[in-house]
């Protein structure tokens, strides 16, 4: 018996993911972007995908949505969505239509997804008509109902182009545009990256009631251990293409298993406390042409490397009560 | 050293039809840059610290004040002999991917400032190569791997070392380094940080670290100075430390409450506290922060707060009712 067997709510839109490949065509070959990746995502919980660039993480959030790109390519696998079943086996017209009915997608560069020659009223429009919305007048007041919500002159917003807000409105309109159609599952590739601590706090608030209060699935890309210790219920680290630990945030946080993780953590600069305790993680960030196809992704920077790491896959193990770990160094023990 | 007094700069109203107001991003700032100094700008986006920075690198034009350079009044120089003097003040930029030219290798990259510094100092042929070579491995990356890569094929933190490489072929006395870690990936910020530290204490290469992330601005230095810095002025000014642990504007404890508390790590500063309005530009007679500000008064609508000593002549705030807060997480037992 699975977990997906038990009927969910007609509102709660929890995601599994079962072996998920995916690979892009590079004229160096042709290589895995994320390989064999078993998760679920719970409903009503925010989950922070972390990683360093070129970990898979915004490939694992596009493969969710059935949205990935030529020259990258799903391989196998199977995205079970509640109450729509594998969205990887839909094409076409009731894909985007489930998109639409479950998905609210907020870019990394919100400025770069607006279109710069249009008032923001209007792209709600086009947003509206696109998913085939008669009434676009109730729409625009929905969008403005919840762009105040969110603390934004609604009325200003709706008339303004792109350039005339700022870092932190563009984000929050960016929301308005991922939540108006009634998203039920949210996700957010980088949120913050391109803004000051004010305004991040500010729009991590947001999210975080916005969240509370509609009962969404949650997902928040980020490579800020900050921003997934603020607002995570349950963080994924990812590193090169694979799931190497997952858990709730806080036993992740005070009793990280995998290597890498506690690299992570080590790295922070914080405010207080010893400056001498941060260390920066060594080596570079996974290169997907130069990952092993053999043994453990991150033994090259790892500082508990075992013979056994460059020829063995590592399994995912139990941790974290309900979560789990992919580290020989762990099995061991 | 560099000494900047009450600088001013103002961009001009931009014209047609809805001519903007001119916007005056620097509001009369003073402050000191020591031989080997480490100092941090922080504040938000569009406070004016970017601004700041290009002015002493020479990249921007200030309206009024001063700058002295070891004891020389830049101002009085005329713009080309200014830009000269600040040659040896070097900027690093947020991105890296943008300040490298993709269509050269990283040793054109390097080799076209050195050969300009070659024929000013007279060198032999193979002294570009050379000092190439050198400028690399200071900033702990491999001459050998690197010199013929072109950008796309290195890692942003690997650019960022490149870029802070090329400011380095100058023998720069300053380093003014805007949000120069925040587009690169959070596990190698700290090794940025610490070759910055490095070049500092081993070259005696004076920092400015221009950021919103009070948190990375510690690690440039114990014995650092930072300036708070509000819609063109400044707030507060202490030592680094002294910032941290007793901030008395509530400017400043906003920006200290707003680094990420990692829960189970940390626990938030008992007084913690995030204003979630953005600021507006609106003129006033008053304190600017005033209008986001939870703990103002009349006064403070009403009339300007100067910038005074706090306890010790180094501590400086603009605040009619300045108040130690605690905003910062303390680290939990066990986890520090």
């Amino acid at each position: 018996m699975s977990l997906y067997d038990l009927a969910p709510t007609a509102e709660d839109a929890g995601i599994h993911i079962q072996n998920l490949t995916v690979s892009y065509d590079t004229d160096r070959g042709r290589f895995n972007a994320l390989k064999n990746v078993t998760l679920d995502i719970r409903p009503r919980h925010i989950t922070g995908f972390i990683g360093e660039s070129g970990s898979g993480k915004t490939t694992l959030a596009m493969a969710m949505m059935n949205a990935i790109q030529p020259p990258g390519r799903i391989d196998g696998g199977a995205i079970l969505l509640d109450g729509a079943g594998d969205v990887l086996q839909l094409r076409g017209e009731p894909l985007r239509r489930l998109r639409g009915r479950y998905f609210g997608f907020v870019f990394q560069a919100s400025s770069n997804s607006l279109n710069p020659l249009k008032r923001v009223g209007a792209q709600l429009m086009d947003l509206g008509r696109s998913h085939g919305i008669s009434d676009l007048r109730g729409l625009l007041r929905e969008a403005k109902a919840l762009a105040e919500r969110i603390g934004l002159d609604g009325d200003r917003v709706l008339t303004s182009y792109q350039h005339e807000l700022s870092g932190g409105m563009r984000q929050r309109v960016g929301l308005v545009f991922a939540l108006v159609l009634k998203a039920r599952i949210l996700i957010l590739d980088e949120p913050t990256t391109a803004l000051d601590m004010l305004t991040q706090q500010a729009v991590l608030e947001i999210v975080r009631s916005i969240h509370q209060e509609q009962g969404l699935t949650t997902i928040v890309i980020t490579h800020d251990m900050g921003v997934v210790a603020e607002m995570a219920d349950r963080v994924v680290v990812m590193y090169a293409g694979r799931v190497v630990e997952e858990g709730p945030t806080f036993s992740l946080l005070t009793n990280p298993q995998h290597p890498y993780t506690q690299g992570l953590i080590r790295a922070i600069p914080r405010i207080t406390g010893n400056l001498d305790d941060a260390k920066p993680l060594p080596g570079s960030p996974p290169d997907l042409a130069t990952i092993p196809t053999k043994g453990c992704v991150f033994r090259e920077r790892c500082y508990a490397r075992t013979s056994v790491c460059d020829t063995v896959d590592p399994v995912p193990t139990s941790a974290h009560g309900d979560g789990l770990v992919m580290c020989h160094g762990v099995d061991a023990s | 050293m560099i000494e900047a007094r009450n600088l001013v700069k103002t961009f001009p109203a931009r014209g047609g039809l809805l001519a903007q107001k001119a916007v005056q991003a620097v509001k009369g700032v003073s402050f000191v840059i020591p031989d080997g100094g480490a100092v941090a700008f922080i504040g938000e986006s569009g406070c004016g610290k970017t601004t700041i920075g290009r002015i002493l690198s020479g990249f921007e034009t200030y309206d009024s004040g001063e700058i002295y350079y070891n004891g020389e009044d830049l101002s009085a120089l005329p713009p080309r002999t200014r830009q000269e003097r600040l040659r040896k003040v070097q900027l690093i930029q947020q991105d890296p991917y943008a300040a490298l030219n993709p269509a050269r290798t990283i040793y054109q990259s390097l080799a076209a400032p050195l050969s300009w510094e070659a024929k000013r100092r007279h060198k032999e042929k193979g002294w570009i190569e050379r000092r190439a070579r050198e400028v690399l491995e200071l900033v702990g990356l491999n001459p050998d791997v690197v010199l013929g890569k072109y950008p796309h094929m290195l890692s942003g933190g690997q650019r960022q070392r490149i870029v802070i490489a090329r400011a380095l072929t100058v023998e720069p006395d300053v380093l003014v380094a805007d949000e120069a870690i925040s587009m690169i990936d959070v596990s190698l910020r700290l090794g940025i940080l610490t070759l910055l530290q490095t070049l500092r204490r081993d070259y005696g290469i004076a920092l400015l670290f221009i950021t919103h992330d009070i948190a990375a601005a510690r690690y440039i230095g114990h014995d650092g100075r930072m300036y708070v810095i509000y819609q063109g002025e400044i707030v507060e000014e202490a030592s680094t430390d002294e910032l941290i642990r007793s901030p008395v504007h509530p400017y400043s404890q906003a920006l200290l409450s707003a680094v990420p508390v990692l829960r189970g790590l940390e626990r938030p500063g008992q007084d913690r506290y995030i204003p979630l309005g953005e600021f507006s530009v609106t003129e006033t007679s008053g304190c600017r922060f005033a209008p986001r500000c939870r703990f103002a008064h009349d006064l403070c609508q009403k009339e300007k707060p100067p910038l005074i000593p706090w306890e010790q002549e180094d501590h400086r705030h603009a605040c009619h009712f300045p108040t130690p807060r605690r905003v910062v997480a303390e680290p939990l037992e066990g986890h520090s």
